[in-house]
């Protein structure tokens, strides 16, 4: 709408910024919170800001003295790292032949409901035959064992949202680049995976993030450094006998802090309208 | 010599008979038009002779050769697309210049090449652009020119023209005939805009429902359409279809008693209360002189002045009746007029067969 009262406008800012307000609001406190003493956290009245930053935790994290907090937080760190990673590349190498083919071929789109289907199922009902494969694999407690679990997880979701974008690129196209000359590997390298490109970006952020945040799965087949990933850890630091609040706090921010890099660094890929201009006007 | 058979060629999807036996020969340099409504094959078609799609049964010949199972890219045809299919991430240059880069033609002999398409389709200023920055009729000259600098032996365009604004579409459709002129080209071309297949083509088929109905030159569409549904088909405004009947050796147009003379041979061989069809274009009809035959009364309703003509919606009895005249004829609505037509002009077809007598 073009004119609208005075009164509306600030109606609207008021309503964004309160929903601004909400959903930062418990990221800023938990910033404020890994800055804290631990005088300024018990404080009563609450202290919003402290009075000394103190940057004393996150040193304390992020330290490579053996059998410190520090080192289980650093080893878990990577460990997330390791099976977000391996689960999100491995994800992408089985969607993006499958979701092609589901898209380029409809009658088969069945088999992808199928799989999809059995998303449905709660994870607590998988976990006892999960846990028997990996045993019997010998890849209980291994980074590993954990990431194949993530893939099977991952998989169908990044099939399914590539094939939507798969879907939003003209077959037609590829028939032009067929006849063209060029062979099924060259229109996939040359044509459909570039254009794809941004809805691949969504998928591996996504995917990355589901498995980064995964926690039922890691704590059950994982129980020493060796595999333990970042959620288990700050679920350790919770579960002991006196909680620092502020450590948890500060292993929240480092923990977010990844994704949100990865997030910043695919951004330019993220941003579509690559696929746009190819047909019609 | 032959440069494309098509041989009792068909195509089911599923239950549905798409193209129920097509027979064509084209020879070289021909351009060939398929005009049809929506849905009656013509893509279908065009891409059996492409190789994207595969016939049920018969054959198609390019060049004498079968192709029937040989992929797309070996069959020496280039195909525009109704959607032009261009490649939104490269440049203007290298779409055009795929499908040499593809067929590992070096680099500098690619660049040559696309130039000279570029020239051709007066596109050499854009050449660094994507299509994202083009206009619709910059798209579609762009895809001209990637099926251009291949060189084919036969052009497939299917619908090329129609996503651009009318102006635009007769400029393109000029610069088509151009451009075959100029390369001799054999062209297999799908429209559903009768102007179009009647300004471009050498020979159009009109299809229906999976089906050639005729197969002739354009001139020869216009003027003996050999059923009712290409007469209706082609022509614009369409052509009068009175439903009459034999009486006496003459045509009766139902609900009146209008009748007009049927040539020797048509009422020979009619028979008696045989059901007729009378087609008369708009354009062959006139406003009758004193004594003028053959001719007949009609109520004239409204009268549009369109620029070049000046366009009569009539009624002869129960039926309505067109009729397009010169702008300076003197007319007006309200009024009861005689028109006549020359017998060379009238239609005959029977109504049960739809065929032409
Ligand atoms: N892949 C397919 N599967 C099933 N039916 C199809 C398929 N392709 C085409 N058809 C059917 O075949 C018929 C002819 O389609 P076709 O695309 O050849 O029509 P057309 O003459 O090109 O029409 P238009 O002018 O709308 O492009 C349609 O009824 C369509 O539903
Ligand atoms: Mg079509």
């Amino acid at each position: 709408m073009e004119r609208r009262s005075l009164t509306a406008t600030i109606f609207i800012h008021a309503f964004a910024l309160l929903l601004a307000a909400v959903i930062v609001a418990p990221v800023i406190w938990l910033f404020v919170m890994s800055i804290s003493s631990t005088a300024d956290l018990t404080a009563k009245p609450l202290h919003w800001w402290p009075e000394t930053v103190d940057l004393s935790r996150y040193t304390r994290l992020l330290t490579a003295v053996a059998n410190t907090e520090g080192a289980a937080f650093v080893a878990a760190l990577f460990n997330s790292l390791r099976v977000a990673g391996m689960a999100t590349i491995a994800a992408l190498l089985v969607a993006i032949p499958s979701a092609w083919a589901v898209s380029r071929t409809p009658t088969v789109g069945w088999s992808l409901y199928a799989v999809i289907a059995t998303y449905m199922l709660p994870p607590v009902a998988l976990a006892v035959p999960l846990y028997m494969a990996l045993a019997a694999l010998g890849l209980l407690n291994t980074v590993y064992g954990l990431a194949l679990v993530y893939l099977t997880i991952l998989a169908p979701f990044t099939t399914w949202l590539l094939k939507s974008g798969f879907d939003s690129i003209p077959r037609e196209i590829e028939s032009a680049a067929m006849m063209d000359g060029a062979r099924l590997d060259q229109i996939l390298r040359l044509i459909t995976l570039p254009l794809a490109a941004p809805v691949m970006a969504t998928a591996a952020l996504f995917a990355f993030l589901l498995a980064w945040d995964e926690f039922f799965y890691a704590l059950l087949f994982t129980s020493d450094l060796r595999a333990k990933t970042l959620t288990v850890a700050i679920a350790d630091l919770a579960g002991g006998r006196v909680s620092d609040y502020g450590l948890i706090a500060t292993a929240g921010v480092l923990a977010a802090l990844p994704p949100v890099l990865i997030g910043l660094f695919m951004q330019r890929a993220l941003i579509s309208g690559l696929t746009q201009g190819g047909v019609k006007g | 010599m032959s440069a494309l058979d098509i041989i009792g060629v068909r195509k089911r999807y599923g239950t549905v008979d798409t193209l129920k036996g097509i027979d064509l020969s084209l020879d070289s340099g021909e351009f060939l038009v398929l005009l049809g409504p929506s849905g009656c094959g013509k893509s279908t078609l065009l891409n059996i002779i492409a190789g994207l799609a595969e016939p049920t049964g018969g054959d198609v010949r390019i060049d004498d050769r079968s192709v029937v199972g040989v992929h797309p890219k070996d069959r020496d045809i280039a195909m525009v697309f109704q959607s032009y299919a261009l490649y939104p991430n490269m440049s203007v240059e290298r779409n055009i210049g795929f499908g040499l880069e593809m067929r590992k033609v070096p680099a500098a002999e690619r660049a040559e090449a696309v130039k000279t398409a570029a020239k051709i389709l007066q596109i050499e200023n854009l050449l660094e652009r994507r299509p994202s920055e083009l206009s619709g009729g910059q798209r579609q000259r762009v895809a001209i020119g990637r099926a251009l600098v291949r060189n084919p032996q036969v052009f497939l365009f299917d619908e090329p023209l129609s996503n651009l604004d009318a102006k635009l579409r007769m400029e393109m459709r000029t610069e088509l005939k151009r451009l075959h002129q100029m390369l001799g080209t054999t062209v297999v071309y799908v429209t559903h805009d009768q102007i179009e297949a009647m300004t471009l083509a050498t020979r159009i088929a009109v299809m229906r429902n999976g089906q050639i109905e005729q197969l002739a030159t354009p001139a020869e569409i216009y003027e003996r359409p050999t059923t009712l549904y290409v007469a209706g088909f082609v022509g614009s405004p369409s052509m009068n279809m009175l439903d009459a009947h034999i009486a006496d050796g003459v045509a009766r147009i139902d609900s009146s008693d209008v009748v007009i003379p049927l040539p020797y041979e048509t009422s020979a061989k009619g028979r008696p209360d045989q059901k007729l069809v009378l087609g008369i274009r708009p354009e062959s009809l006139r406003l009758a002189s004193d004594g003028e035959a053959p001719a007949f009364e009609a109520n004239v309703e409204v009268v549009e002045l369109t620029g070049p003509e000046l366009v009569i919606s009539a009624t002869v009895g129960q039926q309505r009746i067109t009729a397009s005249l010169s702008p300076k004829s003197d007319i007006q609505a309200g009024t009861r007029r005689r028109f006549a037509l020359d017998a060379d002009a009238l239609h005959i077809f029977d109504k049960e067969t739809e065929k032409r007598l």
